[in-house]
């Protein structure tokens, strides 16, 4: 007979290692979970020189590596505690492009990592025109925005999303409006580019103080307008560019009016006879402006965008 | 007197291959080995022997069986601290030197410095290894090799020697050597336990023998009883008289010029052939009884079985 | 003892190995090399450095690891060194720690050399040696031994090429535990959940030492970490040889 209290011992207390190892190893795992430590796997990606390099490294997984290089760039941005991540933010989203020109998710994103990252730096967008610090760092993240969405329009000259997204910074964040019509002008040569992108072009030219080119490429729209929705919608714009150029007539005349006669006109015919316009016109439905004596404002007798 | 080795029923089924197939190797061992005594494990190739050194050192676990080494169990490691094993053809490690390798088996013996070198000293002469003793290992012959591996084997003055074919490869002269040592053996009170094919060896040294036969001893006893002094026939070689005077007392094996070899069968025939040659004036050029030798029994056991 | 006199001669033998000393010239090429390196990057050059610098002592010192560790036991029973030396009383787990101690033994001292050129490297450059670098090395040599003992494991049962695949895959498998974290947070409850979550306490998290980020970015390591960290990487390394052992001792050596 086999001594079996000797082997059976032996077997045991191996057995026993075995499970209380393995407890330890679930324990401590749980014990090391809670710590909280900033995970940033592979943030060595910033000493590549450039995505030409990387291309040939990957061995042919050119959109595997861009993939993981993806994946791990949004880990990496939304990990607020790091500071000076947007550094390279260009150069990181550049490798991706490089390595995936058609992998279209990047380009949205990195925009608006970088556009986040310009809010946060800042805390109003008005201050970008200032030189200070962080205004020009904000506008540097900005530039960057432009550059990917650029990219991307230049690797994916058939989607329209990349000139959109960039009207749009230019038109909300940056409020550059020549910059903005730029954009959503080339947009709407894209095929497959929404209908209101020319109205938007639209509002940007008018915002930027073209009224009269804002006139007639309104007007343009309003003629082609395909449902009576978008006809009305344009008809409103027409209101509010007439009205626009008929209040800042007839808000600078009675201003000279008060000059020359020290107080404000009884009534806008007042200004006719006075000889500080021709006529008082009326507005688009030819209805009359609101005029009120007392403070010499002169305003429209309806809201433009609920006619 | 303790038996050295005990195995009782002992049984190995391999499952080998892919598609596992058992084959049972070991179909219930038993034999004993006395202590001080030196025993012969005889057997044809794939009968068991290899396989039955490794149970007895604990390499391979049996399926069943008992097996006790000087009353410890095989399966404890303590069990081998009186044990020395020489493998049938021995690796050791070739970046060391004899020395070197000697003094690491020592370690493992745990022995103290000064047994150590004493003993590594003396088992490097006694081999014969005294002036390779530093070259590294990769460096020596099979004969050599065969040295180093039982100056490693009684490195513990063990009291049991388990030898796996010891003169496999060897010289004359150095199975020569390897024979005396394991005469000395038997003077030290050691007990040898080897595996063979060299059945003269076996014979000359061993005091029992266990015959393995496809998983299964079919012969065991001591030499001098397996092996009778029975005389199976004589050799008598005669010259100067033509082979034909002798058609009725014997077979004329050969002839060579005019000497003839005969096989006399009868003892009380060789008189008869003896007195034939006297009186022919023929020439009695050798006269040998063939008694029976342990190939005979091997090979009338193998046929047989 | 028995483990002591094992472990010895597999120091000798491991010391003897060549690729210890290729893997050693290149990890220490890639230390130099980072200060050329540091020319070409832009800012802060002496991330790069340290970042070159740790990288390379872990990855050559995990290949020395795997590629010296999977032999080890491979080895003593492909060339039936084995036989005279299960023969003698010791345990078979005697002969598993023994051969474990010996290659750790061997990783520690290429370790060591490894990290003194990485340190002469930074010294040079910075005039001072962080003490946060030399615990990212001990972490790293912590890592070593996990390491080691999976490569005994394998080697215990397998050839060496298959078996430097498993512990190459043990390797990758315990640096993408996070990937594991972020599926379990994707996953909606149930039995497939439970199951991945089990694997993910069990497989292991190599990143639990991976100390290289914190030091080289000059971020905070949390203090509780260090221990967890160390108790984490002492039970799975007596976990993986537990299992070495017991798979060790059931073998019938043909």
């Amino acid at each position: 007979m086999k001594t079996p209290t000797r082997k059976g011992s032996a077997t045991v207390l191996l057995v026993i290692v075995l499970l209380v190892s393995l407890g330890g190893i679930v324990g401590l795992k749980a014990a090391t979970d809670r710590v909280v430590r900033q995970k940033l796997p592979g943030s060595s990606i910033i000493y590549v020189p450039s995505g030409k390099f990387l291309k040939y490294a990957a061995f042919g997984y050119r959109d595997l590596a861009a993939d993981l290089i993806y994946l791990w760039a949004i880990q990496y941005y939304s990990t607020p505690t790091i500071d000076d991540r947007y550094d390279h933010l260009d150069h990181v989203f550049a490798i991706i492009n490089e390595l995936d020109p058609r992998f279209q998710d990047p380009y949205e994103v990195g925009a608006m990592i970088a556009v986040d990252g310009a809010r946060e730096v800042l805390t109003e967008a008005r201050d970008l025109s200032h030189g200070s610090g962080r205004g020009a760092y904000a506008r540097s993240l900005i530039e960057a925005a432009f550059k990917i969405l650029d990219r991307g329009e230049a690797n994916n000259p058939d989607q329209y999303i990349y000139t959109f997204d960039a009207g749009h910074i230019a038109l909300m964040t940056l409020r550059d409006y020549p910059l903005a019509e730029k954009y959503f002008a080339l947009c709407m040569k894209i095929p497959g580019a929404p209908e209101f992108v020319e109205r938007l072009r639209a509002n940007a030219i008018f915002r930027k103080g073209d009224l009269k080119t804002a006139w007639e490429t309104w007007f343009d729209i309003y003629r082609r307008a395909p449902d009576e929705r978008t006809k009305k919608i344009a008809d409103n714009h027409l209101y509010n560019i007439k009205a626009t150029i008929d209040l800042a007539a007839l808000q600078e005349a009675a201003a000279k009016y008060r000059d020359r006669f020290g107080r404000w006109p009884a009534d806008l015919q007042a200004l006719v006879g006075a000889g500080f316009v021709r006529e008082v016109p009326k507005d688009f439905d030819g209805k009359d402006y609101v005029y009120d004596p007392a403070t010499g404002k002169v305003r429209t007798v309806i809201n433009p965008w609920r006619r | 007197m303790a038996d050295a080795i005990r195995i009782e029923n002992l049984r190995k089924t391999f499952r080998l291959g892919f598609i596992p197939r058992p084959r049972e190797i070991l179909k219930g061992i038993t034999f004993s080995v006395r202590e001080g005594e030196t025993f012969g494990y005889l057997g044809p190739n794939g009968a068991g022997k290899t396989t039955t050194i490794k149970c007895l050192l604990g390499l391979i676990h049996p399926d069943a069986g008992t097996i006790e080494i000087l009353g410890r169990s095989a399966s404890s490691p303590r069990s081998r601290e009186p044990l020395g094993f020489l493998p049938e053809n021995p690796y050791f490690y070739d970046y060391l030197t004899a020395r070197e390798f000697l003094a690491f088996t020592a370690d493992l013996f745990g022995l103290d410095r000064g047994v150590k070198r004493e003993r590594i000293a003396r088992l490097l002469e006694l081999v014969g290894l005294g002036r390779a003793a530093d070259l590294p290992l990769r460096k020596y012959s099979r004969g050599m090799l065969q040295r180093a591996g039982l100056a490693q084997a009684l490195i513990n003055d063990p009291k049991l020697v388990v030898l796996d074919e010891p003169l496999g490869g060897m010289d004359p002269l150095g199975r020569k050597e390897i024979r005396d040592i394991i005469v000395r053996f038997k003077d030290e009170g050691k007990t040898v336990f080897f595996t063979s094919h060299i059945l003269q060896d076996i014979e000359m040294i061993c005091d029992r023998v266990a015959i393995i036969v496809g998983g299964r001893i079919v012969k065991e006893g001591g030499l001098r009883d397996l092996v009778s002094e029975k005389v199976l026939f004589t050799e008598v070689t005669v010259s100067g008289i033509s082979p034909q005077a002798f058609a009725d007392l014997g077979e004329c094996v050969s002839t060579r010029g005019d000497r003839v070899l005969l096989k006399v069968y009868d003892e009380a025939l060789v008189e008869a052939v003896v007195s034939l040659v006297h009186d022919r004036k023929g020439r009695l050029v050798s006269l040998s009884p063939r008694t029976e030798t342990l190939e005979d029994i091997f090979v009338d056991t193998v046929t047989r079985t | 003892m028995t483990i002591k006199a094992i472990a010895g001669i597999t120091f000798k033998e491991a010391k003897r190995d060549r690729i210890l000393y290729l893997l050693f010239f290149f990890a220490a090429l890639g230390i130099v090399a980072s200060r050329v390196l540091a020319i070409l990057t832009v800012g802060d050059r002496i991330k790069i450095i340290k970042d070159v610098g740790l990288a390379s002592i872990s990855i050559f010192g995990v290949l020395m690891a795997i590629l010296i560790g999977t032999g080890l036991v491979y080895k003593e029973i492909d060339k039936k060194t084995i036989y005279t030396l299960l023969a003698k009383p010791l345990y078979r787990a005697e002969f598993i720690l023994g051969k474990f101690l010996g290659l750790v033994l061997t990783l520690l001292v290429m370790t060591g050399a490894m990290a003194l050129i990485f340190l002469a490297i930074v010294f040079a450059h910075t005039g001072t040696v962080e003490g946060g670098l030399l615990v990212a090395v001990a972490y790293i040599f912590l890592e070593l031994v996990l390491i080691t003992a999976v490569a005994i494991l394998f080697s215990s049962f397998s050839t060496p090429i298959l078996s430097s695949l498993f512990a190459l895959a043990f390797y990758l498998i315990g640096h993408l535990s996070w990937g594991l974290e972020l599926l379990i947070k994707k996953m909606r409850p149930g039995a497939g959940r439970v199951l991945v979550h089990a694997l993910y306490m069990v497989l292991p998290d190599l990143e639990n030492f991976n100390f290289r980020t914190e030091v080289v970015h000059g971020l905070p390591i949390p203090p509780g970490i260090y221990l967890s960290s160390v108790l984490y990487g002492v039970c799975y390394t007596a976990f993986l040889l537990g299992l070495a052992v017991l798979v060790f001792r059931r073998r019938d050596f043909v």
